[in-house]
C-alpha cells in the first residue's frame, strides 16, 4: 500500500463527516403533520368526523350510563362469562362503587367506558380555528361544517354539565405550552354553563341545515331540528329542580365564595324551556316528524292489539322512523339487542349466540299502567293490590299478550299495551323473529329448565324474569339453533314522543293543568292504546282529580315519560333532573326466583340488590389526580 | 484473543512486552506475525520440551514460556500446548503465563518433558482487557471495566444470558421464564437510571452492536474475551450508545499450527424448578360455591351438590369431569441436546477459526397420542462462525468474520407461556379435555373436544393440540476489518477500518384447525351413557388452515462502518502515550414498521477519541470524548458532545512500595474517573422524531359513520395526533463518577472494587402539570427528569495450587445498584408528601398498607371507607394514611424494596485433584420486592384455577382468620382486594445453587492410546437448590409465577480435542 492509497483511506471518514447533516436527515419532506388535515376538503371532512367521534354512544349500555347506572335494567352477578366482553363500569356505579380514585364512566378523563370529551372539545376548537384555511370549499359548506363542530362542542359541554354540574368551559384552546397558571382552569357556576351551552347551540343553529338532503351518506348529522330539540332539553333541565334553586349544596362554592348552584328558584327558566320546546315541536312538525305507526311494506293483517304493540316497538326499532328526530348512526343498536333478546322457542333452548341477560326489575314492571291507563296502585276497577305473587292462567281473549292456557304471574294480566310491547316474561307472546303466524306466535317460557329460563348453566340467563323486548327488532331471526341475526337501527336519541311530553311538562310547570297540556300527553297515550288522561283518571283512578292540580299532573306527566321512554336511556336523566333519584333509587332491585322450575317456587319475589343513593351521587366525582394537578378545581360535594 | 503472549515476571514488566500490550487495537497484527514470539536463545545448554494444559486437561496454545532472569529468552506453546526451548543450564526456572491464567514457575532440571497445568484466574495484571475500540493491559486501565474468563459463562443452557447473574460484578440480572426461545434473562449494568425504554446495555460482538437475542445465542466456546464497561471513560467512545453501559465480546481467532479439532456433546435433563400446585376438582367446586354464597347468600351456586358428589365418587368422568390440566398438558421433564465443534489452525499467511454448533431445546408439553402432529416446543438452533485473518503484507492484516445463526421452531400456537396461562384460566370441572364418542358421533373423524355454553370457555387441551406455530430466524453477519500499521509514517501509528453488515430475518406461520366442541347433552346414570350436543358444528374444521394474510415476516438490516486511527508509543521507557480517533456510522432499517416514521432508517454518526498518558507505569491520565449525532432530534440539538477523563495511580509501582509492602500487597492501583455520556434512546421506540408532530391521518378509532343505510354507511376515519412537535427535546445525559482500586495480595487474592455515582439529567418524561381539561390527545414530554444511581461492584478471586495434584480457586462478586428519582414532575403533594417519587428508587412500588382482613361487618362500619369496590368482612383493610376517613389513591405509600433487585451477588469455588475437578457456584439477590398478582391468581374469576395454597388458607365465615393468605373468596376479582398493597408484597430475596459441576479427564496414557489430546467427561446441573421463604412458585419469576417455569437442568457432557 502506498501513501496515496493510505491518504484516500484516511479521507473516507472525513468525507462522510462533511455530509453528516445530510446523513442524519432521514425524514423525507411531506411527513404528515396536523396542517395536512386542512389542505383538502376530504381531510377536513375526516377532521369533522373526528369531532363527531367523541359523541357518547347513546345506545350502548357500556358508555351511556343512563342504562346501567340507574335502576332500569340489571344483570346477574358476576356478569362475566367467556366470549362476551362488556364494560360494565356504569353498573358498578349503580352498585354503589363510584369513586374518586379512577372514577367510573369518566367523561372528564375518557376512562372506564367513556369517551374523552375535553379532548373532543379541543378537536372541535382545532377544527373551527382551521376550517377557513381549506382551499376550494364553498363558503356555505364551511359554515355548515363549522356549525356542526360548534354544536358538538356545546353538546360535549352539556353532557359534562349533566354529569358533573359546574364544569370548566373551554371555548378556546389553550396553547400546548401555556403556563401552569393558564392551564389551571376553574369550574363555572351551573347557570353560566347552561347559558354557555344554549348560546353556543344558538350560534350553531344559524348555519345548520333544516333537513339532510343526501340521506344515504349524511343522515345522522346534526340538523337544525336536532339542535332545537337539544336546546329544549337543555333548557328544561336548567329549569328542573336539580339545577333550579337546588339548595342541597349550600357550601359548594367557588374560590370567590360564590355558590356553584343558584340558591333561588327562578320560574322564568320554565318559560324559556317552554318556548324552546314549542319552537322545537314546530320545526320538527314542519319537517314531517310525527308519531310512528307500524306500516310494513308487506302487511301482516295485524289485529288491533298487535298493531298497537308494533306501533310502540317500531317507534324505537324501525331505523329512522317518522318520529326519530335524531338517530345516532354511530351507535347502531347491536349489542343492546343481543343483550335483550330472550330465547323464543324450544328449538333455540341452547342457543347461546346471543346473551339475553338484560333483566328488568319488578319496580319497573310495576310502573306500567293497567289496561285503563292508570297506575296499578290507583286502578279501582282492577284488584292489583291483592295479586302479589299470585298466578293466573291466560284465556284465549288475551292471546296476543299471553299464551292461552299458560299460567303466569297475576300482575302480568290487565296491563296497558306498552307493558306487552316493552316486556318479555314467562308466558308472554313475542311477535316476529321469523314467526308472523297469528295463530301460533312464539311465546316465552322462562322458569328454570324451560327454554327461555335459566338452564342451570352459569351463563345467558335473565335474573328477574323480564326482558326489555321493546329494544329488540322484530326482524331479528335465529337462522339456526346456534346463530342469531340482528337487524340494527340507528339509536333514537330524540323522538317526537319525548318532545311532546317535555312540552307538556313545561306547560304544566308554567301554566298549570290545561287542555293544551292534556292534548300533548294524550297524543302519546293514544298511540299507546290507552284512554286520555282526563277520561282514564276520572273513570278508573282512586284519585280521579289528580290531573286537575299542578302537582297531580306533574306526577302523571313524569310517569308518562318514564313509561313511554322506558329502556331508552331517558329515565336516568329525568329522575336526576327532577331530583327524584334520591327516593326512587333507594328501592330494592327485585325479580322472580328464576332458579325455580315450578310455579310456586318461581313466582316468589326475590331481592337481588339493595341500592343506596346519597345526595352526592347526583354529581360524579372529579378524579383525585385531577384535583392534585389543578389546584383550582373544587371537588363535588360529598366526595 | 489479540494478544496471548505475555512474557512477564511477577511484579516486573519486561520492557518490550509493555510496548506490545499497551497498544490498543493493532497489537494483534504485530504479534501474530511469525517469528516474533520465540526468540532462540544464545548459549543453549540443552533443550527442554513439554505440554501446558488448563485445569481440566485441555492443552493451552499460546502460553508464554520464559526463563526467569533472562528476558528475551522464551517461546510460546503451539496449538497442542507443546513447546521446545533451549535453556541455559540446569535448575532453570521457567515461568509459564497466559492471559486469564495464574502464572506458574517451575524449576526444570534435566531433559524430562514437562507437563504442567495452569489454572484460570479471573484477574491478572498483564491480561489484555478488551476496551472500547481496542485493548488495554489490565494494569493500564483507568476506567471501570470488568473482564471475565469466558469459561465462567459455561452453563448447561442454550442461552448465554442465563449465565450472567452473579457472575459479573456490576451486572444486575434475573431470569423470569424458562421457555425455550423466550428465556432471556434481563440484565442491566449498574441498575437502571433512566425512565426511557432503553435500559439494557449496548452489546457489541466483535465491535458490532447486536441484540439481546444475538447475545443469547452466542456459544461460550466461541468467546475469546468478555468485558463489561461501566463508567464514563470506558464507554465514552460509544457516545450516544453507551449510557447504560457496554458489554464487549470478542470471538476467537485462529492460531498458527496444525488443525486442532474440538468437540463438545451435551445432553440435558430439564424440569421445572417448582410446579404450581392446584386444588383438586372437588375442592374447587366446593369453594366456588362458597365464593358465590359468601358474597351473595341469594346467589345461584355454580355447582350442584349432586355434581360434587358424583365427581367425588368418580362417576363417569365424561359426565362428571375432573381435570388436572397440568397433568394433561405437561410432562415432568424433557431432554435437550447440544453439540459444539470447532477447528482452528493456520500458517504464517493466514489463520482460521471455524466453529459450528447445534442445539435442540424441547418444551415440557405433553404431546397427546390422539393428534397426528407434534406441537411440543422444539427449538433447533444452528450456528456457524468463521474467522479468518490474512497477512496481506508485513504490516497489513485483513480479518474477515462471518457468522450465521439459524433457528427453527415448532411449538404451540401462542407459545408455552400461553399454555400455562390457559391452564390457569381453565375450568377443571365443566367439561373434559375431550369426550369419548357417544352414539351419534361414533363415526366422527375429529376429536370431540369438551366445552360449555357458547364454546367460549378455554379448553387448554384443544387450544394446545389444535395447531402449531413454526418460525424460522436467520441472523447473518459479515465483517471485514483491515489493520494497517503505519510505523513508516511514525512509529506506533496504525489504522483500522471495519465494515459490517447484518441481516436478521424472521417469519412465522400458524397452522391450525378449528376444534369441534361438544357439551354434555344428557347423562343417564342407570346405563352410564351420555349424549353430546355439538356447540359449533358449522365452525369446526377437520383440516388445517392458516391465517389470512399469513404470518409475521420481519427483516432487519444494519450496516456499520468504523475507522480508527491509533497512536501508541513509549518514550524513554517512561512516557507511555497513546491516542485513538474513531469515526463510526451506523444505519439500521427495520422491516417491522408500524408507521411511516418507524419505517425510516435509524442512524447514528459519531467521532470519538481517546488520549492516554502514563508516566513510568505509575501515573495515568486518560481523556475521552464522544461527539455524536442522532437523527431523532431537531437540528440544533442533533449533535451532542460528551467528554470524560480519568486518572490512576499504580501505587505498587512506586519505589517506596516495592521495598516494604510488595510482598503482601503485590499490586495496588487507585483509579478515579468522571465524565458525561449521552443517550438518545429516550421516550419510546415509536417516538422517532420528537421535533415533528406525528399524526395518524386515517385513525379508525376516531371516525364516524352516517347515512340511512345501516350496514353500508358512509364512513370516514378520523385524524388523531399521536405526538405534538417539540423541537426542544434533546439528549439525556449521564454524569458518571467512578472511584475504585485493584489490589492483589500475595499474588493469590485479587480484589477489584468500584464505587460509582451517576447523575442522569435531561430524562424525558411526560409533563404531569397538564390537566385533562386541556384536552390533549397525548401528554407532551420534556427533558425534565433527573435520577441518580449509586452503588458498588466488587469482585474477589483466589487461586492456590497446593501441589502438582491439588489446586483450588474461589471467587465472589457483589453488585449493589441503588437508584433514586431526583427530579420527577408530579403534582405538588403538599399534604401527601409520601406520594412524591423524589428520593425513591426508579422501580419502587407504591401501594396501600394492608393491615389485616376485616373481622366482621361491624369492623367494616367502624373503619374508614374504602373506595375501590364492594367489600366486607374478610376483605383487606387498608390503613388511612392521610386520615381523611376514606381510603383513596392518596393513601398509597412506597412499600417494599424496588422491583429490580438492588443487590446481586455470586460466589463459588472450584477444586481439582489430579483428573477430577469439582466446582460449585451460588447466586443470589436481595433488596427486591414483588407483588403476587392478585388478579390473575384470583380463583374463579374469569374461570381462574384455584391454587392449593389459597384453598388451604383463606378467610371464610367458619374460619375467620384475619391474617389468612387469601381474603374472603369471591366469584370474580374483588377490586378492593386487588389493589397493590403490602398484603401481596413479597420479598424477592433468594440464594440458589446456580451450578454444580464434576468433571473427570482421561489420563495422558489413555489419551495417547486413543490418539486424543484431551477427553473430559462432566456432569453439571443448574438451579439445583434454592433458599427462599416464598413457596408458591420459583421466586425468580417474581409476580409472573403463572408463566413457563424456570428450569432445573442436569446435564451430561463430554468434550474432546484431537
Amino acid at each position: 500500500m502506498n501513501i496515496q492509497q493510505l491518504l484516500l483511506l484516511l479521507a473516507i471518514p472525513c468525507l462522510l463527516s462533511s455530509s453528516c447533516r445530510k446523513y442524519l436527515d432521514v425524514v423525507p419532506d411531506d411527513v404528515a403533520t396536523i396542517d395536512y388535515a386542512f389542505r383538502q376538503r376530504s381531510t377536513a371532512e375526516q377532521y369533522l368526523f373526528t369531532c363527531y367521534s367523541y359523541m357518547p354512544a347513546h345506545g350502548d349500555v357500556s358508555t351511556n350510563p343512563a342504562f346501567m347506572a340507574g335502576d332500569e335494567i340489571w344483570f346477574y352477578y358476576p356478569y362475566a362469562i367467556p366470549g362476551y366482553d362488556i364494560e360494565v363500569a356504569a353498573w358498578e356505579i349503580a352498585r354503589g362503587n363510584q369513586r374518586v380514585t379512577d372514577p367510573l364512566v369518566s367523561y372528564w378523563n375518557g376512562t372506564n367506558g367513556a369517551s374523552n370529551l375535553y379532548q373532543g372539545i379541543r378537536d372541535c376548537n382545532i377544527f373551527l380555528e382551521n376550517i377557513s384555511k381549506v382551499p376550494g370549499m364553498d363558503q356555505y359548506e364551511k359554515d355548515w361544517w363549522s356549525a356542526e363542530a360548534i354544536f358538538l362542542k356545546a353538546y360535549y359541554h352539556w353532557w359534562l354539565l349533566q354529569l358533573y354540574g359546574p364544569i370548566p368551559i373551554i371555548d378556546k384552546n389553550l396553547p400546548i405550552n401555556a403556563s401552569q397558571e393558564e392551564v389551571q382552569v376553574e369550574r363555572m357556576p351551573v347557570d353560566s354553563c347552561f347559558s354557555y351551552v344554549v348560546r353556543t347551540i344558538e350560534t350553531a343553529m344559524a348555519s345548520l341545515p333544516d333537513r339532510i338532503e343526501n340521506q344515504a351518506t349524511q343522515l345522522g348529522r346534526i340538523t337544525r331540528p336536532i339542535a332545537m330539540a337539544v336546546k329544549a332539553r337543555v333548557l328544561t333541565t336548567a329549569a328542573s329542580p336539580l339545577f333550579n334553586g337546588n339548595t342541597a349544596y349550600p357550601n359548594f362554592v367557588n374560590s370567590a365564595g360564590r355558590p356553584f348552584f343558584n340558591q333561588a328558584f327562578d320560574p322564568q327558566k320554565w318559560v324559556k324551556a317552554l318556548e324552546a320546546c314549542k319552537e322545537a315541536i314546530d320545526i320538527c312538525s314542519g319537517h314531517g316528524y310525527r308519531l310512528n305507526r307500524f306500516n310494513p311494506s308487506v302487511s301482516f293483517n295485524l289485529p288491533p292489539a298487535l298493531q298497537t304493540i308494533m306501533d310502540i316497538r317500531t317507534a324505537v326499532t324501525d331505523n329512522f322512523n317518522s318520529e326519530v328526530v335524531w338517530g345516532n348512526t354511530n351507535s347502531p343498536a347491536n349489542q343492546i339487542q343481543n343483550l335483550a333478546q330472550p330465547r323464543i322457542n324450544a328449538a333455540n333452548a341452547t342457543n347461546f349466540s346471543f346473551w339475553g341477560i338484560t333483566a328488568v326489575p319488578l319496580k319497573i314492571v310495576n310502573m306500567f299502567y293497567t289496561r285503563n291507563g292508570v297506575p296499578v296502585t290507583e286502578d279501582r276497577t282492577l284488584d292489583f293490590a291483592t295479586r302479589g305473587a299470585g298466578t293466573r292462567t291466560a284465556t284465549d281473549a288475551e292471546k296476543y299478550y299471553i299464551q292461552p292456557n299458560y299460567t303466569t304471574a297475576a300482575i302480568n294480566f290487565d296491563r296497558e299495551p306498552r307493558f306487552y310491547a316493552d316486556l318479555g316474561f314467562d308466558g308472554s307472546i313475542l311477535f316476529g323473529h321469523g314467526n308472523q303466524d297469528l295463530d301460533a306466535l312464539n311465546h316465552l317460557e322462562a322458569k328454570q329448565g324451560q327454554y327461555s329460563g335459566w338452564g342451570g348453566t352459569p351463563n345467558n340467563y335473565n335474573i328477574t324474569g323480564y326482558w326489555p323486548v321493546k329494544l329488540v327488532n322484530y326482524l331479528n331471526v335465529m337462522p339456526t339453533a346456534t346463530t342469531y341475526s340482528i337487524t340494527p337501527y340507528a339509536w333514537p336519541v330524540i323522538r317526537m314522543a319525548d318532545l311532546y311530553l317535555l312540552y307538556a311538562e313545561c306547560l304544566n310547570e308554567v301554566n298549570g293543568p290545561s287542555a293544551e297540556a292534556y292534548k300533548w300527553i294524550d297524543s302519546v297515550r293514544s298511540r299507546a292504546g290507552i284512554p286520555p288522561v282526563q277520561e282514564a283518571w276520572t273513570r278508573y283512578s282512586t284519585n280521579p282529580a289528580a290531573y286537575a292540580s299542578k302537582e297531580g299532573l306533574r306526577q302523571i306527566i313524569h310517569r308518562e315519560r318514564l313509561i313511554e321512554l322506558a329502556f331508552e336511556g331517558q329515565r336516568f336523566w329525568d329522575l336526576r333532573r327532577w331530583k327524584e333519584a334520591e327516593r326512587t333509587w333507594m328501592e330494592p332491585i327485585q325479580g322472580w326466583n328464576i332458579a325455580q322450575s315450578d310455579l310456586l317456587g318461581y313466582y316468589q319475589v326475590t331481592t337481588l340488590f339493595n341500592r343506596s343513593f346519597r345526595l352526592r351521587d347526583y354529581f360524579w366525582p372529579i378524579a383525585e389526580k385531577d384535583l392534585l394537578v389543578n389546584k383550582n378545581l373544587v371537588q363535588n360535594p360529598g366526595w | 484473543m489479540l494478544l496471548l503472549i505475555c512474557l512477564t515476571l511477577q511484579g516486573r514488566v519486561a520492557g518490550y512486552s509493555r510496548h506490545g500490550l499497551a497498544q490498543p487495537g493493532v497489537t494483534q497484527a504485530a504479534d501474530t506475525i511469525p517469528g516474533r514470539a520465540g526468540t532462540p536463545a544464545s548459549a543453549a545448554d540443552h533443550k527442554v520440551s513439554g505440554t501446558v494444559r488448563d485445569s481440566s486437561g485441555m492443552p493451552l496454545p499460546g502460553v508464554s514460556v520464559a526463563v526467569k532472569g533472562r528476558p528475551g529468552v522464551g517461546t510460546t506453546t503451539d496449538m497442542n500446548g507443546g513447546f521446545f526451548l533451549d535453556i541455559p543450564g540446569n535448575d532453570t526456572v521457567l515461568v509459564f503465563s497466559m492471559m486469564g491464567f495464574t502464572p506458574r514457575e517451575l524449576v526444570v532440571s534435566g531433559q524430562k518433558p514437562v507437563d504442567i497445568r495452569l489454572h484460570a484466574s479471573a484477574y491478572h495484571l498483564d491480561e489484555a482487557v478488551v476496551v472500547a475500540f481496542g485493548k488495554q493491559k489490565k494494569a493500564d486501565v483507568v476506567g471501570a471495566v470488568t473482564s471475565i474468563n469466558p469459561s465462567e459463562l459455561k452453563v448447561p443452557s442454550s442461552n448465554l444470558t442465563t449465565a450472567l447473574a452473579g457472575r459479573v460484578a456490576g451486572l444486575i440480572a434475573y431470569q423470569r421464564s424458562g421457555e425455550p426461545g423466550a428465556d432471556n434473562a434481563s440484565f442491566f449494568i449498574r441498575g437502571v437510571t433512566t425512565f426511557g425504554y432503553k435500559k439494557d446495555p449496548l452489546i457489541l460482538i466483535d465491535g458490532v452492536e447486536v441484540t439481546t437475542g444475538d447475545l443469547a445465542r452466542l456459544r461460550t466456546d466461541d468467546i475469546a474475551n468478555f468485558s463489561i464497561l461501566k463508567d464514563a471513560t470506558a464507554t465514552a467512545l460509544y457516545g450516544a450508545r453507551g449510557a447504560n453501559g457496554v458489554i464487549l465480546i470478542a470471538t476467537k481467532q485462529g492460531k498458527e499450527g496444525r488443525p486442532v479439532y474440538s468437540v463438545r456433546l451435551e445432553n440435558s435433563f430439564s424440569q421445572p424448578t417448582k410446579n404450581i400446585r392446584l386444588a383438586d376438582p372437588v375442592t374447587y367446586m366446593r369453594l366456588a360455591n362458597e365464593a358465590t354464597l359468601t358474597r351473595n347468600p341469594l346467589g345461584i351456586t355454580p355447582y350442584s351438590q349432586e355434581k360434587i358428589d358424583n365427581t367425588a365418587a368418580g362417576t363417569n368422568p365424561y359426565a362428571y369431569p375432573a381435570n388436572d390440566w397440568l397433568k394433561v398438558l405437561f410432562k415432568d421433564h424433557t431432554m435437550n441436546q447440544r453439540v459444539d465443534a470447532n477447528v482452528s489452525g493456520g500458517a504464517s499467511v493466514a489463520r482460521y477459526y471455524v466453529s459450528a454448533a447445534f442445539m435442540r431445546d424441547n418444551g415440557v408439553l405433553n404431546v397427546p397420542k390422539l393428534n397426528n402432529f407434534n406441537n411440543n416446543i422444539d427449538l433447533k438452533t444452528y450456528s456457524i462462525r468463521s474467522n479468518v485473518d490474512v497477512n496481506l503484507t508485513k504490516s497489513t492484516l485483513l480479518i474477515t468474520r462471518l457468522s450465521g445463526t439459524f433457528q427453527d421452531y415448532v411449538g404451540p400456537i401462542n407459545g408455552g407461556a400461553q399454555v400455562y396461562n390457559e391452564i390457569m384460566h381453565a375450568n377443571p370441572v365443566l367439561f373434559p379435555a375431550f369426550y369419548a364418542p357417544d352414539e351419534a358421533n361414533r363415526f366422527s373423524h375429529h376429536i370431540l373436544f369438551g366445552n360449555y355454553g357458547t364454546g367460549n370457555y378455554i379448553n387448554p387441551y384443544a387450544n394446545m393440540v389444535k395447531g402449531y406455530k413454526t418460525y424460522n430466524t436467520s441472523t447473518i453477519n459479515a465483517q471485514a476489518e483491515l489493520r494497517q500499521k503505519l510505523d513508516f509514517i511514525t512509529s506506533g501509528l496504525s489504522f483500522n477500518a471495519m465494515v459490517n453488515t447484518s441481516r436478521y430475518a424472521y417469519s412465522d406461520i400458524t397452522r391450525s384447525y378449528q376444534p369441534f366442541f361438544y357439551s354434555l347433552g344428557s347423562y343417564d346414570k342407570a346405563s352410564d351413557t351420555y349424549t353430546l350436543t355439538p356447540i359449533n358444528p358449522d365452525e369446526g374444521t377437520e383440516y388445517l388452515n392458516f391465517p389470512a394474510g399469513g404470518g409475521t415476516r420481519r427483516i432487519t438490516t444494519s450496516v456499520y462502518f468504523q475507522g480508527i486511527l491509533n497512536y501508541n508509543r513509549v518514550f524513554n521507557n517512561k512516557h507511555g502515550v497513546s491516542g485513538s480517533l474513531v469515526y463510526q456510522a451506523q444505519n439500521n432499517v427495520s422491516g417491522d414498521f408500524t408507521s411511516l416514521e418507524t419505517s425510516l432508517p435509524a442512524r447514528n454518526l459519531g467521532i470519538s477519541g481517546r488520549a492516554t498518558y502514563n508516566y513510568d507505569q505509575r501515573y495515568y491520565v486518560e481523556y475521552n470524548f464522544g461527539y455524536n449525532g442522532s437523527e431523532r432530534f431537531d437540528r440544533k440539538h442533533r449533535f451532542g458532545f460528551f467528554p470524560s477523563a480519568g486518572i490512576a495511580w499504580n501505587v505498587s509501582n512506586e519505589g517506596f512500595w516495592k521495598n516494604r509492602l510488595s510482598r503482601t500487597i503485590t499490586n495496588l492501583k487507585l483509579r478515579a474517573t468522571y465524565g458525561l455520556v449521552g443517550n438518545d434512546a429516550i421516550g419510546s421506540p415509536r417516538d422517532r422524531f420528537f421535533y415533528l408532530s406525528e399524526v395518524n391521518m386515517n385513525d379508525g378509532a376516531k371516525g364516524a359513520s352516517f347515512g340511512s343505510v345501516l350496514g353500508n354507511p358512509y364512513r370516514r376515519n378520523g385524524i388523531s395526533v399521536l405526538r405534538y412537535a417539540n423541537p426542544d427535546i434533546t439528549w439525556e445525559v449521564a454524569h458518571q463518577a467512578n472511584v475504585g482500586f485493584d489490589m492483589s495480595l500475595w499474588n493469590k487474592l485479587n480484589v477489584t472494587f468500584d464505587a460509582y455515582h451517576t447523575y442522569r439529567s435531561n430524562i424525558l418524561m411526560a409533563r404531569a402539570s397538564i390537566p385533562g381539561t386541556m384536552g390533549l390527545a397525548n401528554v407532551p414530554s420534556a427533558n425534565i427528569g433527573a435520577a441518580t444511581s449509586r452503588g458498588i461492584d466488587a469482585s474477589v478471586d483466589y487461586n492456590h495450587t497446593f501441589s502438582k495434584d491439588w489446586w483450588i480457586q474461589g471467587r465472589a462478586n457483589f453488585t449493589l445498584a441503588m437508584s433514586r428519582y431526583d427530579k420527577y414532575e408530579e403534582p405538588a403533594y403538599e399534604d401527601e408528601p409520601w406520594l412524591s417519587r423524589t428520593g425513591y428508587s426508579l422501580s419502587q412500588s407504591w401501594g396501600y398498607i394492608g393491615e389485616r382482613l376485616f373481622i366482621d361487618d361491624k369492623d367494616v362500619a367502624n373503619s374508614p371507607v374504602q373506595t375501590f369496590g364492594t367489600y366486607g368482612a374478610g376483605d383487606i383493610k387498608y390503613r388511612d394514611i392521610n386520615g381523611d376517613g376514606q381510603i383513596t389513591a392518596l393513601d398509597k405509600v412506597p412499600i417494599g424494596f424496588p422491583n429490580d433487585p438492588e443487590i446481586v451477588y455470586g460466589f463459588g469455588f472450584s477444586v481439582g485433584y489430579r483428573a477430577l475437578d469439582l466446582s460449585m457456584f451460588f447466586q443470589g439477590q436481595s433488596r427486591s420486592s414483588f407483588f403476587i398478582n392478585s388478579t390473575t391468581t384470583a380463583p374463579f374469576a374469569d374461570n381462574n384455577a384455584l391454587l392449593k395454597a389459597y384453598a388451604d388458607d383463606h378467610w371464610s365465615e367458619d374460619n375467620r382468620d384475619i391474617y389468612a393468605l387469601w381474603p374472603r373468596l369471591s366469584p370474580d376479582v374483588n377490586i378492593n382486594n386487588a389493589q397493590p398493597s403490602t398484603w401481596w408484597l413479597r420479598n424477592g430475596k433468594f440464594l440458589r445453587l446456580k451450578q454444580l459441576e464434576i468433571g473427570y479427564s482421561l489420563s495422558k496414557r489413555l489419551l495417547d492410546r486413543c490418539r486424543l489430546k484431551t477427553f473430559r467427561f462432566y456432569v453439571n446441573g443448574s438451579n439445583l437448590l434454592s433458599l427462599t421463604t416464598f413457596k408458591l412458585w420459583d421466586i425468580e419469576m417474581a409476580g409472573d409465577g403463572l408463566g413457563y417455569p424456570v428450569q432445573r437442568v442436569i446435564n451430561l457432557g463430554v468434550q474432546t480435542t484431537f
